[in-house]
């Protein structure tokens, strides 16, 4: 059985007349997106914002080694699942269950070769494989084992048709660009919201905007006008991507800074080029970062739902 | 698996024993599929997670089945502990091989619709190409595996292929008799490249099936089979099939000739015939496709809308 190829979910595009069928990855990518109310309760908690930092930390710890489609993959799985079970006890060991098991399952799906040994040890925690087992089934249940997910990725070459050169490296650059800027949003909870075709139409813009302006308009204008793209939407989506690819690497050092993670572990998702431009940004980034969790830790104590601890004490006994 | 009350065995599938059930809370009728899991020192089976979202992705298709749930159940027994997996599956009361039988025996023999083996097929062609354009094949389609809801018309795919991921043996589970008479020249021949076009032949063979009500193909065993499909299409020759000497378990055969294929179909209107033969075209490179099969004139009378 093949490995899962995010780009290529298995969902062909091609079998669909444009006009006849809507071509199913539009039809089924709200079904690997976080349900409802989940964006709102983070955004109204930052203490939840500050838990799904964390666990994102963690898991970008976990697989820096293996590709970033992989974390990329386990942080969907996360978000999903946070979005069922609600966010848990904000515990360094819960956090690093729920991380290690999202990771397993994302390396399983992308057939990489790994051993749950090797997430072991570092974090002080040590969880037997049964352990890791019940946590993955915990997963596979609540997000009723649809684990190929569909991802922004699924998206590129579909709105890459829409971009007029035609050349190959034209197209290798634009679709390069905007791989970074999606890897980049995927932290930030304001883009959450958004469909994953959203989110590729939008990065793609981006892309365009950045390395291609005198393409931008007619780009722009032909996504517009796809069916299956809610142009408002999108256009909402491009706002605030803008400000991501732009000074998009301030979250994501938050993050990083939040966990103590070495900086260089996230440059693997930079091309070189950009790492270099980017360590100017980092101490800033890490002021930042840390007054923040400083204003957490302060309203830590009271801000916490009771109610929420019981969702992952289930892993225990199930 | 307290949710659910087993009702009665229904079938040995390849991979395990099935279920007839009904959900505690709903009442919906459900068929649970028991497969037991490799145990892994890694958490879940790669494989298991690997094909079991693969059947929930492909069962987004209404012409397959409909994966419901998956439950997992870990049982400790004596220090040993023993993992299974229930697929749950929605319940369709019948299948294609019991609606042939009632329209051959029983009380009121008739022959199947001309309409309806059209529709059947039209969808058992759109469900074949879903899990091609996904990269699977089916390998074992046969009326058996293909359920029934009667009132709606709806044709689905059941039983698709899980490979690896649960201990299967090579024959079937029990010492049931595996079908062959739906099985393609090339698998027959020991071809280990085999394609889609497996899944092809056996949907032609499905189609004659519901024509004549009788199957196609009859063998009881890999050699009888072969002879079957010679004596009917004519002894391949490497000019048709270029290659086909040089397949594993290729013989020498008796040289038949091919016989009308019209002949063996009666009531098929012509468009139908020709549809058929390019489904039991010898050379796999040759034989339609599930999706062009979808644009063949026998369909033009078909109202495709409303698939």
């Amino acid at each position: 059985m093949m490995e899962f190829d995010l780009e290529n979910p298995l969902t062909n595009f091609n079998d669909f007349c444009p006009g006849t069928t809507i071509p199913s990855p539009f039809l089924v990518e709200s079904h690997h997106m976080p349900t409802g109310n989940y964006v709102n309760t983070l955004k109204a908690r930052e203490l939840d914002i500050s838990v799904r930092r964390r666990a994102i930390s963690l898991i970008s710890q976990l697989s820096y080694k293996f590709s970033p489609f992989l974390s990329y993959l386990a942080v969907n799985y996360l978000d999903r699942f946070l979005s069922i079970q609600g966010i848990p006890q904000p515990k360094t060991w819960v956090l690093r269950l729920l991380a290690i098991s999202c990771v397993s399952l994302a390396a399983k799906m992308k057939k990489t070769e790994f051993s749950l040994a090797h997430f072991q040890g570092d974090g002080g925690f040590i969880f037997d494989a049964q352990t890791i087992e019940r946590m993955e089934y915990l997963i596979l249940g609540a997000l009723k084992w649809r684990m190929r997910s569909i991802t922004p990725f699924s998206f590129i070459s579909f709105f890459i048709s829409f971009f007029k050169p035609k050349d190959p490296p034209l197209r290798q650059a634009l679709k390069a660009r905007a791989v970074e800027i999606i890897f980049k949003s995927q932290a930030d909870v304001k883009l959450l919201e958004f469909k994953p075709s959203i989110i590729t139409a939008s990065a793609l813009l981006s892309a365009s905007h950045e390395l291609f302006p005198l393409q931008f308009p007619c780009f722009r204008k032909a996504i517009s006008s796809c069916s299956y793209v809610n142009k408002e939407n999108m256009l909402e989506c491009y706002d605030l991507m803008q400000d991501i690819a732009k000074e998009g690497y301030e979250s994501i050092f938050n993050m990083v800074s939040i966990s103590n993670t070495p900086v260089n572990v996230l440059d693997q998702h930079f091309s070189s080029s950009e790492s270099e431009t980017t360590h100017g940004i980092v101490t800033t980034a890490t002021t930042i970062a840390l007054r923040t969790e400083g204003d957490i830790k302060r309203r830590k104590v009271n801000d916490y739902r009771k109610n929420q601890t019981v969702h992952l004490s289930q892993v225990q006994h199930c | 698996m307290d949710k659910y009350e087993k009702l009665e065995k229904v079938g040995e599938g390849t991979y395990g024993k099935v279920y007839k059930a009904k959900d505690k809370a709903s009442g919906q009728l459900v068929a649970l599929k028991k497969t037991r899991l490799e145990m892994d020192e890694e958490g879940v089976p790669p494989t298991a997670l690997r094909e079991v979202s693969l059947l929930q992705m492909l069962s987004q298709s209404l012409y397959v089945v409909r994966l419901l749930c998956v439950e997992h159940v870990d049982t400790n027994k004596n220090g040993g502990s023993k993992a299974n997996l229930y697929l749950v599956f929605e319940y369709l009361d019948t299948d294609l091989k019991k609606f042939i039988d009632s329209h051959r025996k029983g009380p009121n023999p008739r022959p199947l619709p001309p309409s309806l083996i059209q529709s059947f097929l039209f969808q058992l062609c759109k469900g074949v190409a879903h899990c091609h354009s996904h990269g699977v094949l089916h390998r074992d389609l046969k009326p058996q595996n293909l359920l029934l809801d009667k009132e709606k018309g709806i044709l689905k795919i059941a039983d698709l292929g899980l490979g690896r991921a649960f201990t299967v043996p090579l024959k079937s589970y029990t010492h049931e008799i595996v079908t062959l008479w739906y099985r393609a020249p090339e698998v027959l021949l020991g071809s280990t490249h085999y394609s889609t076009a497996v899944d092809m032949w056996s949907v032609g063979c499905i189609f004659a099936e519901m024509v004549r009500r009788q199957a196609l193909f009859p063998g009881d065993s890999e050699f009888q089979q072969l002879l079957h499909i010679f004596r009917l299409l004519g002894t391949p020759t490497e000019k048709q099939w270029p290659g086909v000497t040089a397949l594993r378990d290729w013989h020498v055969y008796p040289q038949w000739e091919p016989q009308s294929l019209a002949r063996v179909v009666p009531s098929l209107s012509s468009d139908g015939v020709d549809l058929l033969s390019k489904m039991l075209k010898y050379d796999p490179a040759e034989r339609i496709s599930a999706k062009a099969a979808m644009d063949h004139p026998y369909f033009d009378s078909l109202d495709k809308s409303q698939f």
